[in-house]
């Protein structure tokens, strides 16, 4: 893939005394705990690779200390990566010098905090403006898009407080703003919502959503919460000890779980939420449908359909032709959960 | 894209002025300039008729005390049987140390070192110890001991109570801190004289001054020590059933045994830092020493007691500092031996049977006194090496032109010119800027203060050389701040900075301030440069200790965020580390003023005239008004300057607090 707009391959970040000795070595595969008394050295993420399209959500997940937060720290550097090439649009991070690098950070990617990062002695259009600031934008020039910024992640009039007074949901809407300010083509979110209790959590989920249908960016979004990955992601990213155990779209994570910890994740999500009709459905059925859904609608989305009626529901494609069906023992197979559904999907 | 052209568009609006609006800046600049000239053209002097007669009261009320000291009930009943008392046990430590002789001395040492620091500990303290017999000050060092041993003990006494009381009622902090923060501005000479006045000039003086100015640290230590336990263990000695003396035996004070050692310590290093000036009421010792030296401008003759005050304090440090990493003895297995030394009653009893053993020992030998063949006398080189340098540096060095130039520089470019202008200006328009700047610095209450001070100054009728200090003071902040803040900064930027300036600043920490002067004299003769070089190099590696401290407290997460946008590493420091750190550079121009202008009445001995010969002057001739008048103004400067820079380090501490989520 020569579009992606990130390309990773071979990342490694080894803490310790000569970490690049571990690199590839048979000894980065001990257990953590005999790692660090044999070496002294920590293996934060091992030989990572990988690719994000321009314009997709690439969402991370782990438990803590799985190396999520490292990861997107050395995509632009803010961890010195131990090994391994990463490449930014059409430039090389990995091989980037001082000018290069300040470039990247300046112009192509911005990152918004799981604890802010906000400067508490300026107000919120210096705070937001601070990107520019560092660019040498003049002071007019970044203060006017500050202010235009600041009407889109809905703090308008705002703009002359302080941090502290704010609220913590609307000082991570200045997190965002401050990283829209420089209008990056890619956004990294580090756990950017953990910090906000569950109601402003999701109007700021809400806020993401929209941001992508207004602005388009690539995103790479940390997170440790599964719903938020499922609302958000096109690929979801499973972290374990520093490498990815499975990477796939919300529905192949949920629906086919790689391995234990990936099932442990998943276990408690109905997967009737997450898994598309299509992915389960049967072949064109000969007799009568009881309504129509277009391709991609989740199985929960049929259920009142197939429990009012025989009948089966009828998927069409995007030019309205009839690919399949899908019927009550299917939807009532994937919301049990069962063999069945692998049995539907081969 | 999208957002940047929406932002572009978006008109500036800015309402236009009026015309009203428009001259107003302009008539304020107007009347301020009118109000400078003024100010330069009238009333330049104090008026006469402004004159408190306070010196002349001070007079009065010493004399008074002179003719009625032995009749007075405040004397027979109060004075006397404390200064008394202070006398009788300095004299019996004395003797104590005596009979213990110079090898009890360092045994004492040795075992005290071994205890609280392991073997390390025990040899630099005796070895240390050891240099002052060396240079052939043993005797008085045992005198200036005995008076600090004592010092010491009774400000602990105090000092240790009071400490545990605040630590434990949040009323009493309060009090107490209003309290430690006056104590904490005033330098020591100011409650010297009243105390001369009550106590006569003499050893008790001494004491009772030192235990003055050493007990807010031991407070302050001890109560943070007590504060610092932490909630949730309290809370469990509490659901246990402890009673609230239980409580403190058992778990508090346990567990603030360390902050609480470190408070005895700080004591010690207090006490030693003021010998000098207590050895201007009369006290003999090294102080005396030292002092004699000065006055005479001998260098050599002051370097040497000064070198044995040094060593007599970094050996006490060393032993009381008790950083004995306690990890090492559990890892080895004790012998039988071992076991029985650590039962605390074994030990003790052993110590005291090993320091009476020695002694016995010594006097049987006759080891009175320091032998007198191993004694060095650095006094002949050293003046040797200050007149060299004096030859060799004063003038004509290549580059920098010797420090003879740079005098001349510091006196004509900076010294005089600031000292015109105070002297030169009316002294109510010094009074009108100390208003404003309280004012603009903290509101009313601090302008009304900063301007009563320098009322007060003027009712003293010091003011010329209240003005004199003051652009000493002024020079010599500026310049440490402009050696210590980029020190300072570079040190917080880089560990290895940090770590080859870390034991230069320990060892600047534990120097008591007079031992600048000599080294200053050696190059600068005497006069106010010294005075102000010898207040720069003392206030230095607070200033830079705290602008280090600071920059690192300042929190990870902005500065990470800023990198992330592509601030560059001077970016970084400007733009997010230095405003988040105002408050405790502030805090480090508030230390470097305090040390500066503790150390002016020393200066005064070097030629730097001012307030601090005024105050020497009054306490030489026993013109006791004088001195407390001098005393008095350097006070409230003090209050001008600390308050003012407090305030501004307040105001931003408002910023800075938010930054820690
Ligand atoms: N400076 C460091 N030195 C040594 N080990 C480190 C360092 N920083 C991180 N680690 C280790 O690297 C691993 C990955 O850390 P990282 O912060 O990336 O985890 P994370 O997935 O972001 O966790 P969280 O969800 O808690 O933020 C952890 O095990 C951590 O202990
Ligand atoms: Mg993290």
């Amino acid at each position: 893939m020569t579009d992606s707009a990130i390309e990773v391959r071979g990342l490694w970040k080894v803490y310790g005394p000569k970490a690049e000795r571990l690199v590839d070595s048979p000894d980065a595969d001990l257990p953590r705990a005999e790692l660090e008394a044999k070496t002294g050295c920590v293996v934060a993420m091992r030989n990572i690779s990988l690719d994000v399209a321009a314009g997709e959500v690439f969402v991370v997940m782990g438990l803590s200390g799985s190396g999520k937060s490292t990861l997107v720290r050395c995509l632009t550097r803010l961890i010195e990566p131990t090994a391994g090439t990463i490449r930014i649009g059409d430039s090389d991070v990995t091989g980037a010098d001082r000018e290069q690098l300040l470039a990247i950070r300046r112009h192509k990617v911005s990152m918004v905090f799981q604890h802010f990062g906000l400067l508490p002695h300026r107000t919120l259009i210096d705070n937001i403006a601070f990107g520019l600031e560092v660019q040498h934008v003049s002071k007019p020039e970044r203060r006017a898009k500050a202010e235009a910024i600041l009407d889109l992640v809905g703090l308008a009039g705002l703009g002359s407080r302080k941090p502290d007074q704010l609220s913590g949901g609307m000082q991570q809407r200045v997190g965002l703003a401050r990283a829209l300010a420089t209008d990056p083509e890619i956004l990294l979110f580090d756990e950017p919502f953990s910090a906000l209790d569950p109601l402003i959590r999701r109007d700021m989920q809400d806020e993401i959503i929209r941001l992508r249908r207004e602005v388009n960016k690539t995103m790479v979004f940390i997170t440790h919460d599964l719903s938020e990955a499922l609302r958000l992601g096109d690929r979801i990213a499973i972290m374990r000890d520093g490498q990815f155990v499975q990477v796939g779209t919300p529905e192949e994570v949920v629906g086919a779980p790689a391995d234990e910890y990936v099932r442990n994740f998943v276990r408690d999500v109905p997967r009737s939420h997450v898994v598309a009709v299509d992915s389960v459905m049967l072949p064109p059925a000969d007799s009568d449908y009881c309504g129509t859904v277009p391709v991609g609608t989740k199985v929960r989305d049929v259920v009142a359909e197939v429990a009012g009626s025989e009948l089966p529901v009828r998927i069409v494609d995007a030019n309205g032709v009839t690919v399949g069906s899908i019927d009550r023992v299917t939807v009532l197979a994937v919301i049990a959960g069962g063999d069945l559904v692998s049995a539907g999907q081969g | 894209m999208a957002v940047a052209s929406a932002a572009l568009s978006t008109p500036a609006r800015m309402p236009r002025p009026g015309l009203g609006q428009r001259l107003r800046p302009f008539a304020v600049h107007a009347a301020l300039a009118g109000i400078v000239i003024a100010g330069i053209a009238i009333g330049r002097d104090v008026p006469s008729w402004f004159d408190a007669h306070i010196q002349s009261k001070i007079d009065q009320a010493y004399h008074w005390t002179v003719i009625n000291n032995t009749t007075h009930w405040l004397f027979t009943w109060v004075f006397s049987p404390i200064s008394d008392t202070i006398r009788w046990s300095t004299e019996h430590v004395l003797s104590f140390l005596q009979i213990l002789r110079w090898p009890g001395v360092l045994i004492v040492v040795g075992l005290l070192g071994h205890r609280t620091g392991g073997r390390n500990a025990a040899v630099v303290g005796v070895t240390v110890m050891s240099g002052c017999g060396f240079l052939g000050f043993w005797d008085h060092t045992m005198i200036t001991l005995s008076l600090m041993l004592v010092s010491v003990a009774v400000a602990l006494l105090i000092g240790i109570p009071l400490g545990i009381w605040s630590g434990l009622s949040l009323r009493a902090e309060k009090v107490m801190r209003s309290v430690l923060d006056t104590a904490q501005v005033m330098p020591l000479y100011v409650y010297i004289l009243p105390l001369v006045v009550a106590f006569g000039i003499g050893d008790s003086t001494a004491v009772v001054a030192t235990v003055i100015y050493a007990v807010p640290p031991a407070v302050r230590i001890t109560s943070l020590g007590i504060r610092a336990v932490s909630e949730t263990t309290t809370e469990v000695g509490t659901s246990f059933g402890c009673t609230g003396w239980q409580l403190l035996l058992k778990v508090r004070l346990p567990l603030a045994r360390r902050p609480i050692l470190l408070g005895v310590n700080q004591v010690i290093m207090m006490a030693f830092g003021i010998v000098v000036y207590a050895s201007l009421i009369g006290t003999a010792g090294l102080g005396g020493d030292v002092l004699t030296g000065l006055q005479k401008v001998n260098v050599g003759m002051a370097f040497a007691p000064g070198l044995a005050i040094v060593f007599a304090a970094i050996s006490l440090d060393r032993i009381t500092t008790g950083q004995r990493d306690e990890r090492s003895d559990v890892d080895v297995v004790p012998t039988q031996r071992q076991l029985l030394l650590r039962r605390p009653g074994v030990a003790v009893a052993a110590g005291f049977a090993v320091v009476a053993v020695v002694a016995l020992v010594a006097k049987l030998l006759g080891l009175d006194h320091f032998p007198a063949s191993l004694t060095i006398d650095v006094a002949k080189p050293v003046n040797q090496a200050a007149d060299w340098v004096s030859r060799n540096f004063r003038k004509g060095v290549p580059v920098v032109g010797g420090t003879g130039s740079f005098s001349d520089f510091v006196v004509v470019n900076l010294l005089n010119p600031t000292r015109d202008v105070l002297q030169g200006v009316a002294w109510w328009l010094i009074v009108a800027v100390a208003l404003a700047v309280g004012l603009v610095s903290g509101g009313w209450r601090l302008g009304a203060l900063c301007a009563g001070c320098f009322v007060g100054i003027a009712a003293l009728q010091v003011w010329d050389l209240a003005m004199d200090t003051f652009s000493q003071v002024l020079v010599a902040v500026t310049l440490s701040l402009l050696v210590a803040v980029p020190i300072g900064v570079l040190a917080a930027r880089s560990d290895r900075v940090e770590r080859a300036l870390r034991p230069l600043l320990d060892v600047a920490q534990v120097m008591p301030a007079f031992v600048y002067l000599v080294p200053v004299i050696f190059l600068f003769n005497v006069g106010r440069v010294p005075g102000v070089v010898a207040s720069v190099i003392y206030a230095i590696p607070p200033g830079i200790r705290l602008t280090t401290l600071g920059l690192r407290q300042v929190p990870f997460a902005p500065r990470e965020a800023a990198i992330s946008f592509g601030a560059t590493p001077r970016q970084e420091l400007v733009k997010v580390q230095l405003p988040l750190a105002t408050r405790s550079m502030m805090l480090a121009v508030n230390q470097t003023i305090i040390m500066v202008l503790s150390i002016v009445v020393v200066a005064g001995l070097i030629g730097a005239g001012g307030l601090g010969l005024e105050t020497i002057y009054g306490l030489a001739k026993k013109e006791i008004g004088r001195g407390t008048a001098a005393g008095l103004a350097i006070v409230l400067l003090a209050i001008v300057l600390d308050r003012v820079t407090q305030a501004w380090g307040n105001r931003s501490q408002l910023v800075t607090r938010s930054s820690r989520h």
